[in-house]
């Protein structure tokens, strides 16, 4: 499934729990994802030739409060096992969330993984809140 | 190679910008050459296999018929020797040692053969990791530079809006706000549907003359009173 596929399937359903999704694919190629779970914090969706990557840009490190880093850095490995389907990363100065699916995952699958990491956006940045500026 | 260190070191050496290499581009036509060498590695020692395969079919094919004919000498010298022919018997022994020399020089080229052939194929297999191996680290680089690709548009618009305090913040509390606008929403649904079901059930009851209440009409006021004077 190509990418525009994905959006137009996207832009057209409704999860079981009533999750719908905007979806369109930028000009760069990028598929992004505004599910109505969490609709600030939406999800960019690109492929490599064995898996489709999604992600959430959650903050910039200048977001984090003064000399709190460490102790971010810290409670996101704690955090990360207890989100295993979403990884925490840092990609250049952005902390993300993201995961990944091989190209064969059914759609209704992928829907349910973009409502769940959305959601699971929503979960972290409760529990690091207080670690921002 | 661990390719993974290799990307270490380029994003701690700040290559997280789009179009940066995050690994050596050498590293990554390295790795490109490595699996193509492979390939044609693998390619011509299944070439080589395949030749093998009928040498090893020759083999086994010259093997049956020297057993056979070494079977068939065995049985003629034990007549001879039945005959009395010691003569014919010693000369047919002959031959068979002759016979057995060389089925014992085939089976050693057999041997030889097939020791080759298992080499071949753990060679494949080396070969086999290596692409695998290769095919992953080549993955892994393409996720990073996916991902990079993937985070680039939005972390621009973080710094466009960083210098907007508490944004994150604001945004969670935003997406709270819905949730709980949505949560009240299904609430009303859910009270509204109870209510209508609950209509609904009392209608029922006074269809069926159940639970009538109080305004029991003329003819049950009357009964009362009667069974008052009755009383």
């Amino acid at each position: 499934m190509t990418l525009e596929e994905l959006a137009f399937r996207l832009n057209d359903y409704t999860d079981e729990e009533g999750t719908t999704f905007d979806a369109i694919v930028t000009e760069r190629g990028i598929l992004e994802v505004v599910c109505s779970n969490n609709d600030e914090f939406p999800i960019h969706m690109t492929r490599t030739e064995t898996q489709i990557l999604s992600v959430t840009p959650l903050f910039n490190v200048a977001e984090v409060a003064p000399g709190k880093v460490d102790e971010l850095n810290a409670a996101f490995l704690q955090l990360s096992p207890a989100v295993p389907l979403s990884a925490i990363g840092l990609q250049g100065d952005t902390y993300i969330l993201f995961g990944a699916m091989a190209l064969s995952t059914r759609f209704e699958v992928i829907a349910h993984e973009l409502e769940v990491q959305a959601e699971n956006a929503i979960d972290v940045l409760e529990a690091v809140e207080h670690l921002l500026a | 190679m661990g390719v993974l260190r290799d990307m270490l070191t380029a994003l701690k050496g700040g290559a997280s910008e789009i179009g940066e290499a995050i690994v050596d581009a050498n590293a990554i036509r390295i790795l490109e050459q490595e699996i193509r060498d492979a390939e044609s590695a693998i390619a011509s020692a299944k070439q080589s296999l395949t030749r093998m395969k009928s040498t090893e079919i020759k083999l086994k094919r010259e093997l049956n018929t020297l057993n056979a004919d070494i079977a068939d000498y065995e049985r003629k010298a034990v007549s001879a020797l039945d005959a009395g022919k010691e003569a014919l018997a010693t000369e047919v022994a002959g031959r068979i040692a002759e016979l057995e020399g060389e089925r014992d020089e085939k089976s050693a080229e057999r041997a030889a053969l097939d020791a080759e052939v298992g080499k071949i194929h753990q060679m494949i297999k080396a070969r086999e990791r290596t692409i695998q191996k290769n095919k992953r680290d080549l993955d892994k680089v393409r996720t990073v530079q996916e991902l990079q690709r993937a985070t680039e548009s939005v972390s621009k618009n973080f710094a466009a809006t960083g210098s907007s305090a508490h944004r994150v913040s604001k945004a969670l509390e935003r997406v709270k706000t819905k949730q709980s606008n949505w949560q009240d929403r299904m609430e009303a649904g859910e009270w509204l549907e109870g209510q209508e079901a609950g209509d609904d059930l009392d209608a029922k009851l006074r269809a069926e003359g159940i639970g009538a209440g109080g305004g029991g009409g003329a003819s049950d006021v009357l009964a009362r009173l009667k069974a008052r004077q009755g009383s």
